[in-house]
Formats: C-alpha cells, sequence, structure tokens
C-alpha cells in the first residue's frame, strides 16, 4: 500500500464494502472507476450539475465534489440500489410512465435528489420538490415530467400506506 | 386504416426508458473496455497563427504516454465537414481559433495524459485576428480560411419591395442581435473505441449520426467502408452539438495506429471549448404593413458568424433568410444573409438552425407594428398568418397542413384572459406584469437538398419482426415513434417490434437527428417498409384464407378476415409459406421529401415538403428596480401534423420552453471567458414557469400518419414571447439576447420606472 492511498469501509447499497485507492480520489471516481458502478454520471466535476448525486447516510450529496476517504464509515446508496429493469423502484416506475426519461443522463441524479427528499418527507410541497432538485441539471425535459413523476410517486406512497 | 389506431397516437412507454431509470444504460464513459488508453488533445490557445514546429518528444519521453499524434499522421484526407470540408481534425499549417487541436496524446491515466500535453512544445507565428463578422468581410480583413471570408451567402427576392414600401403606412427598421450560446448537454461529449478480431475499427460515440461520422472517419483515415463501424452508444442529449465530429476521428485515428481500446471523455470545460456553438447573429430588418396592419414588404439583411469553420454554418445562413418572415405571408421581399468566417469559436447546428434568432427579430417587428398602427398583436398575426394556398418569400403555395391559424386561435382564450384578468390586476410594487407572443414556422427537413432515409423491416420464419434503422435516438425518442409506426402497420403491439438503431454495420443510413426531421423522414422510410413486408403478407394470407385481400387486417400477430377473426393465420406459419415460396420477408423503405434547390439568384423554390407551425403565449413580471424578470406561464400550440406519442411532443415542447427561457433571459457564451458551468446557466427546475402545452394536428398528407416534426419548433416561439412580454411590461424594447439583469434593468431606467422609494 503507496503512503499516499487510502482504505476505507463502508456500505454500499445495504451491503458492507471496503476499498483502496489514491488519498486524492473522488467519490464519484471510487464509485466509477474503482467500483465499476457506472450509473452515477460526470456532467461537471464541480459540482454545477447534480448528474453525480448520491446518497449518503440519508443526504444527497454531489460525488464529485466529496473525497472518497469521506464514505468511511458511512452508508451510501447508489442509482445500482435502488432498483432493476424487472422490478423497478416505485419512484423508478413513475419516471417511466409520467415520462420523464428523455436522454436520460440527468436521471440517475435526479432519482437520488428525489430518493433523499421522500425518505425524509414523503408528501412533499411542489415548493418543497423544486427545492430538493433545483441542483440537478436537466437540459431535455423542462421539468414538468419530472415534477408529475414525483408527485405520482409521493401520491402513490401515500396510498400505499 | 381509418380513424382508430392502435399504436399511433398513444403514449406507450419509451424504449430505453427502463435502462435508463436504472442506471444501466452504457453511455460513451460507461462501456467496459478493459483498460482503455485515454485521449486528449492539445488545443492552441491563440486565435490566428501559423504553426511553424511541433515537438513531440518531451512528451513521448513520459512513462504512460504511448503515442502523440499530429496532422503528419493522418493516414486519409485531414477535412472534415458535414457541408463542407474546412475543418482538420488536427492543425498542420496554422490554427484559427483557440479550441483548434494541434496534438493528440495517448496515455495509460488520465493524469499522464494531461502532463504529455504540457510537455508538448508548438511554435507559432501569431497572425491578425478578426472577431467581427462585419470587419471579416472587409477586402483587406485578415483571411481566416485562402478562399475568404464570406462561406455562403443566399438572396432571396420576390416581387418589388422599393415600390410596396411607398404603400405602408407603418415602417419599422431595427437591428437585433443574438450571442453564442452552448448546447450544455448534461452528457459531454465521449467516445470509446477498439480494434474486432476482423481488424474493423469499432467505433462508439455520442452522436446525432453515425453515418455521417462513418464517411467521415473512412475519409480522414482512407479505408475501406467495411473496415470502420460506428455504434451509436446511449447519447446524453444533442441539441445540434452532437452532429460534429467531436470525438470520432481522434478515436479512429488512435485506433487505426495503436490497434488497442481508446477512450475520450471530454470534461466539461473541452466540451465548451471545443464543441460547436450557436451563431450569433446580427440581423438588420426593415418591414412594412398598411393601415389595417397587413405586411406588405420586408427588407433585412442577416450575418451569422460561424467562427473558424463552417460546421453547419450552410446550414444557418440558409435556413435563416428563408424563416425571415416568420409565418406571415409577405408578397415583396428582398432579404441577404452571409455566412462569414472569424477567428470564434466554430459555430454550428444548434436546435433551429438560425430560426430562434430570426424569429426574435420578426417577432419584435410585428408588434412594433401593431404598436405602431394602434393594432391588437395577435389580430394582426392573424390577419398576416399564411394559410393554405398562399405564397411563402421563396414562392412555394402551401396545399396542406397549416396549422399556424389553429395555433394562434388555440392560445386566444388565454391571451384574452391575461389581458383582461392579469395585467390588469394591480402587481406589487416595483412589480410590472407584461404578455407576449411569439410566432413561428419551420421547414422540416435540410434546406431545397436531398435529405433521404432508409430503414429496413424484416420477418423471422418465427414471424417475429425487427426494424433495423439507422436513426440515433438522442432522448427525443425516435425509436419508440418509429416502433410504434412499423407496430401500427403490422398491427402489432410496438413493443413487439425488435430494433436495432444507429449501428452502421447493421443498418442503412437514417441521415442526421436534426432539422426536426426524423418522425417525418425516417417515419415515412420505416412505414414504406412496413407497408412493403405487411403487403407480401396479405398476399399469402389471401392465398391461404381465400379472401380478397382488402377483406384482411392484422392483430397480434396473425392475418385474419375482418368480422370473423376466427378465420385467421399467424404470421410465423405466412413467414414459412412466403420463404418456401423464395419470396423476401426483408422490406427496404425510402424516403426523401419533394423539394425544388432554391434558385441562387432569387432563393426561389421549394426547400421543405412541410412546415411546422407554433404559437407561444408569455407572462412575464418584471421587476424595476432589479431588471429580474420572472416569466410565470407560458401557453405553447404546437402544430405537429400528427402527434404519434403525444407525451413525447409535449415532453418536447416543455423542454423547447425551457432552453427558450435560457437564450431569452440568461445564456450567453463568451468566447475564452466562459470555461465552466459556473459561468454559464442553464435554466433550473426552479426558472421554469407553468407551462400549457396545446398540441395543434393539421394533418400533413405526405406525413407518416400525419406527422410532421416538433423537437425545434418546441423552443423557437419562447424567446419572442419573453421579449415581446417584457417590451409590454416595460414599455422599452431590448434589441438583443439575452435580456439579463443588466439590459432589463438598463431599459426599466430608460423607460423611467426605476424610482426607488427615498
Ligand atoms: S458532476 Fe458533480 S455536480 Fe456535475
Ligand atoms: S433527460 Fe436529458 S438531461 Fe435530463
Amino acid at each position: 500500500m503507496d503512503a499516499s492511498s487510502v482504505r476505507i469501509r463502508f456500505t454500499l447499497n445495504g451491503q458492507p464494502r471496503s476499498a483502496e485507492f489514491p488519498a486524492d480520489t473522488t467519490a464519484l471516481k471510487l464509485i466509477r472507476d474503482v467500483l465499476k458502478l457506472k450509473g452515477t454520471k460526470e456532467g461537471c466535476g464541480i459540482g454545477e450539475c447534480g448528474a453525480c448525486t448520491v446518497i449518503v447516510d440519508g443526504k444527497a450529496v454531489n460525488s464529485c465534489l466529496m473525497l472518497a476517504a469521506q464514505l468511511d464509515g458511512r452508508t451510501v446508496q447508489t442509482i445500482e440500489g435502488l432498483g432493476s429493469p424487472e422490478a423497478l423502484h416505485p419512484l423508478q416506475e413513475a419516471f417511466v410512465k409520467e415520462h420523464a426519461v428523455q436522454c436520460g443522463f440527468c436521471t440517475p441524479g435526479l432519482l437520488m435528489s428525489t430518493k433523499a427528499l421522500l425518505d425524509i418527507n414523503p408528501a412533499p410541497t411542489r415548493a418543497e420538490i423544486s427545492k430538493a432538485i433545483a441542483g440537478n441539471l436537466c437540459r431535455c425535459t423542462g421539468y414538468r415530467h419530472i415534477f408529475a413523476s414525483i408527485e405520482d410517486a409521493a401520491h402513490t406512497r401515500k396510498e400505499q400506506t | 386504416m381509418t380513424g382508430a389506431h392502435q399504436a399511433i397516437g398513444k403514449s406507450i412507454e419509451r424504449v430505453g426508458a427502463r435502462e435508463k431509470v436504472t442506471g444501466r444504460a452504457r453511455y460513451s464513459a460507461d462501456i467496459e473496455l478493459g483498460a482503455p488508453l485515454v485521449l486528449k488533445a492539445l488545443r492552441s490557445g491563440r486565435p490566428h497563427a501559423e504553426i511553424l514546429a511541433i515537438n513531440t518528444e518531451k512528451a513521448l519521453r513520459i512513462k504512460g504516454v504511448a503515442a502523440v499524434f499530429t496532422a503528419m499522421d493522418i493516414p486519409g484526407k485531414n477535412l472534415t465537414g458535414i457541408i463542407l470540408k474546412d475543418q482538420p481534425i488536427l492543425m498542420g499549417d496554422k490554427v484559427r481559433s483557440i479550441a483548434d487541436p494541434v496534438a493528440l496524446v495517448a496515455a495509460e491515466t488520465e493524469t499522464t495524459a494531461e502532463q504529455a500535453l504540457k510537455a508538448i512544445e508548438v511554435d507559432y507565428r501569431d497572425l491578425p485576428p478578426v472577431f467581427d463578422p462585419e470587419k471579416a468581410m472587409a477586402e483587406d480583413a485578415p483571411k481566416v480560411h485562402a478562399k475568404g471570408n464570406v462561406m455562403v451567402s443566399r438572396t432571396i427576392r420576390r416581387g418589388d419591395v422599393g415600390s410596396a414600401f411607398t404603400r405602408c403606412k407603418s415602417i419599422i427598421e431595427k437591428t437585433y442581435r443574438t450571442t453564442f450560446i452552448e448546447h450544455n448537454t448534461i452528457e459531454p461529449d465521449a467516445g470509446a473505441g477498439f480494434v474486432d478480431s476482423d481488424g474493423t475499427l469499432v467505433i462508439y460515440a455520442s452522436t446525432q449520426n453515425p453515418h455521417y461520422d462513418h464517411k467521415d472517419v473512412v475519409t480522414l483515415l482512407g479505408l475501406a467502408d467495411e473496415k470502420v463501424r460506428i455504434i451509436q452508444a446511449a447519447t446524453g442529449g444533442g441539441f445540434g452539438s452532437k452532429l460534429d465530429l467531436n470525438v470520432q476521428g481522434f478515436i479512429g485515428l488512435a485506433l487505426y495506429h495503436l490497434r488497442r481500446p481508446v477512450r475520450y471523455v471530454y470534461t466539461r470545460e473541452e466540451a465548451y471549448l471545443g464543441t460547436a456553438k450557436r451563431h450569433p447573429l446580427s440581423m438588420r430588418m426593415k418591414t412594412g404593413a398598411d393601415e389595417n396592419g397587413r405586411l406588405l414588404a420586408m427588407q433585412a439583411t442577416i450575418i451569422c458568424d460561424t467562427g473558424a469553420y463552417a460546421s453547419y454554418g450552410p446550414a444557418v445562413a440558409n435556413r435563416a433568410p428563408v424563416h425571415a418572415t416568420g409565418p406571415y405571408a409577405i408578397e415583396n421581399v428582398d432579404i441577404r444573409s452571409y455566412g462569414v468566417y472569424t477567428n470564434n469559436p466554430f459555430c454550428g447546428a444548434m436546435r433551429g438552425f438560425g430560426t430562434p434568432q430570426i424569429a426574435f427579430a420578426h417577432e419584435s417587428q410585428i408588434d412594433l407594428h401593431a404598436l405602431d398602427l394602434g393594432l391588437d398583436p395577435l389580430a394582426m398575426r392573424m390577419l398576416n398568418a399564411h394559410r393554405v394556398g398562399s405564397t411563402t418569400a421563396t414562392g412555394q403555395v402551401f396545399s396542406a397542413s397549416v396549422g399556424i391559424g389553429d395555433c394562434l386561435r388555440a392560445i386566444q382564450p388565454h391571451y384574452d384572459e391575461a389581458r383582461k384578468g392579469w395585467t390588469a390586476a394591480p402587481a406589487a410594487p416595483y412589480k410590472k406584469r407584461g404578455v407576449g407572443i411569439g410566432a413561428m414556422w419551420y421547414g422540416i427537413g435540410n434546406t431545397g437538398v436531398q435529405n433521404p432515409s432508409t430503414a429496413r423491416v424484416e420477418m423471422d420464419r418465427d414471424g417475429s419482426v425487427t426494424l433495423f434503422t439507422g436513426c440515433a435516438d438522442i432522448g427525443q425518442g425516435s425509436s419508440t415513434v418509429l416502433s410504434q409506426i412499423a407496430a401500427e402497420i403490422l398491427g402489432l403491439a410496438p413493443q413487439a417490434v425488435r430494433l436495432v438503431t444507429a449501428d452502421t454495420k447493421f443498418t442503412t443510413n437514417a441521415g442526421a437527428t436534426s432539422a426536426s426531421r426524423q418522425t417525418y423522414i425516417s417515419g415515412n422510410a420505416v412505414k414504406q417498409a412496413a407497408e412493403q413486408l405487411a403487403d407480401v403478407l396479405k398476399t399469402e394470407a389471401m392465398n391461404k384464407l381465400r379472401v380478397a385481400k382488402s377483406a384482411l387486417m392484422f392483430d397480434g400477430g396473425c392475418a385474419l378476415v375482418i368480422g370473423q377473426p376466427d378465420q385467421c393465420v399467424s404470421f410465423a406459419e405466412l413467414a414459412k409459406r412466403i420463404k418456401s415460396k423464395g419470396a423476401s420477408l426483408s422490406w427496404q423503405g425510402y424516403f426523401d421529401p419533394e423539394t425544388v434547390p432554391l434558385d441562387p439568384q432569387t432563393g426561389q423554390g421549394v426547400p421543405y415538403a412541410t412546415y411546422a407551425f407554433a404559437a407561444q403565449l408569455a407572462l412575464v413580471t418584471v421587476d424595476v428596480l432589479t431588471g429580474e424578470v420572472a416569466v410565470e406561464r407560458v401557453v405553447a400550440a404546437h402544430d405537429v401534423g400528427k402527434a404519434i406519442h403525444p407525451e413525447s411532443v409535449i415532453g418536447q415542447i416543455c423542454g423547447g420552453v425551457a432552453m427558450g427561457l435560457g437564450f431569452a433571459l440568461m445564456e450567453e457564451f463568451e468566447p475564452g471567458k466562459t470555461l465552466s458551468m459556473k459561468d454559464y446557466h442553464i435554466p433550473t427546475c426552479a426558472d421554469m414557469p407553468e407551462v400549457v402545452p396545446i398540441i395543434v394536428e393539421s394533418p400533413e398528407p405526405s406525413g407518416p400518419f400525419g406527422a410532421k416534426g416538433v423537437g425545434e419548433p418546441a423552443l423557437i416561439p419562447t424567446a419572442p414571447a419573453i421579449l415581446n412580454a417584457i417590451a409590454d411590461a416595460l414599455g422599452v424594447r431590448l434589441y438583443a439576447l439575452p435580456a439579463n439583469l443588466e439590459r432589463v434593468l438598463a431599459a426599466s431606467i430608460a423607460a423611467g420606472h426605476f424610482k426607488p422609494a427615498p
């Protein structure tokens, strides 16, 4: 192990994981390049687009701005932990049903921001949704179908409980 | 087939949506290729200079650097460009913009590649640059290209403007300006590749046109067609920017020499620096109307700054003048347009090819006339709007599908309501409310030149159907729409149609995903292919079931007798019988819209077979103390001919409104200054108004099920509507975009609204 490399243990999508990497590795690089989870996207690398959003200890964060070393001991969720094409998470179901996905590059980040919101606030107002996803830029949809999906998912959740 | 469709007009689940929501879709940066070499280009950083020497020795000595390529390493023809071949992928003798690549590094890691870039030594001799297109047109201006700085020009002349102006009661002459705009697809440009076991260079790319990429790459490398295969990876948006050969040529070059996997993913900064921008236009426009508000004449001079290279500049310089009248019948026109080279970053296609810019001009003019003549702006538009039988500036006579009147009528109740209720209601202190309209027309497909598409529909022996199309779905939803069209003809569920798309090995050319052309043109090619297959199936079913062909229909993978569903035969059985007779189960469709090239002197001709139309209404609140503009509501009525997938049409409209709002209020790319996303703002969800989309269907007889297109039209009327609303609120008009805080505040001050409480 080289002097400048770091070793961490953390929980990733419900599974305990450990990883070793150079100290200056960002959380995004760890996820994409070391752990090979390609669902999390890089759109700018400087915290401006939200494509790299993951959930750390329940909070949506831009993984491009975080050092991988900061994930030590924490719980991380990425898009791969949400659902699979055969068994979609209700939120993913809503995005598909409401046609919120065009090119899809913003989608994983948006889903993670939304999941973090709905986990703490299952029935958000439009203003609360807007605040939660204002950092997730989408160049394709104009956000209408995205709001509809989130409202739909929140509504569905309400009905389920 | 009349009336009820089973697949058309239904908002079915979009192709690929499941893969995208689960993070499984593979974009170019995600494709597994072992440990590919990282590619990076050295860009000049100077606007105009001769290259005296390039020394790569130091870079090559760095451990982990596999190669450094320069123009000398290009085996074929080092000139690319879809319309005019004027852009080398690596510069040999001179650089014409700060973004020009001079060398390409292939290295083990990103860091090593960056070190290598710094170690390359280039000797330049600076040349005087020219950044202003009007100055670039002067005889003695520095020459960006040896052939001169005027890349193309276009004249459109009809009637007699001179005498028409003498009959006008209202004459308005103004100059409008727009700026460079960045596409800002959320996925930065990327591609990757490897060499297949048979020696083929396989290139995955984020692209809008794999078949054009293929042509450019084989020419660049001097290879036979079958030695290069382009596969469109999942593509994170395009909007015109991914029509150019951004990374494909670099990947091809590296594969050619190194024969090992490579990848090139642009950083956001490189995507800003190195890819096309929307052309800034300067538009001097003089129009005249009689006392009733009928537009009689237009004279215009349009200058398009194409920067260092043509890219899609010729398309912009041609489309802007053709669309300069807006969706209005004006009998007398004299319009000149110039596409001019400068040492700015190159400009290319961006959603609308010059039409969003020119719409800002014609929609401002019509409001100025309405004000001048004391007419209602909506009524004045209605009076002048094209209709069936009216003649365009190029002499084209409309025979059908002219939905502009319907679009204007669709926004009328919202307009009346806004005028009565909303603008009249008292606004908060220091806030002014305004209402504005923007209208547009947009010719579908390329301007007066061939732009065909092909497609193949094939049935297997088991009766299953596969659609092969070269059409690149970049998020707009073409794969979904094309599968709906094939499914409709064959009586199948769209999900039952297998899709093979945008892979040059397996699909034939569908042309570019641009000019809002895929639903209309590729849709027709798919329809034709499916109809040919349907016909052999029906012929065979007729023999088997012993009824007239006209008595047959398809349903759920069977041919059956209408009204007697038990009289049926499965596709699988039909397929076997057809095969055994030696007939084909694989059919190729072809469609090229009927156009007549524009006359070089007068610009007369039939540039497009069909046009989309739209009208939007914007309600804005302007803060007279800060210059802040809040767009509260946009009502967007779009004539798409027929909405094959209505929710996708709505998705295009809302996305277009967002991009139009950015164009209107906040987006401005300054070469050399706009470096990252910190310097360039695109609309977030918090900037979005309430959007009321209205789909108008004025069917196009030559369109698949009546469909036209919507991708670009969605954006075009938004900025004009917002700018007209700002003018309505302030009583003062802006003639340059964007209407940012400084400009709106200056207008507010000029109008005397800036009176903070003492
Ligand atoms: S990649 Fe992290 S915010 Fe854009
Ligand atoms: S769907 Fe393309 S960026 Fe959001």
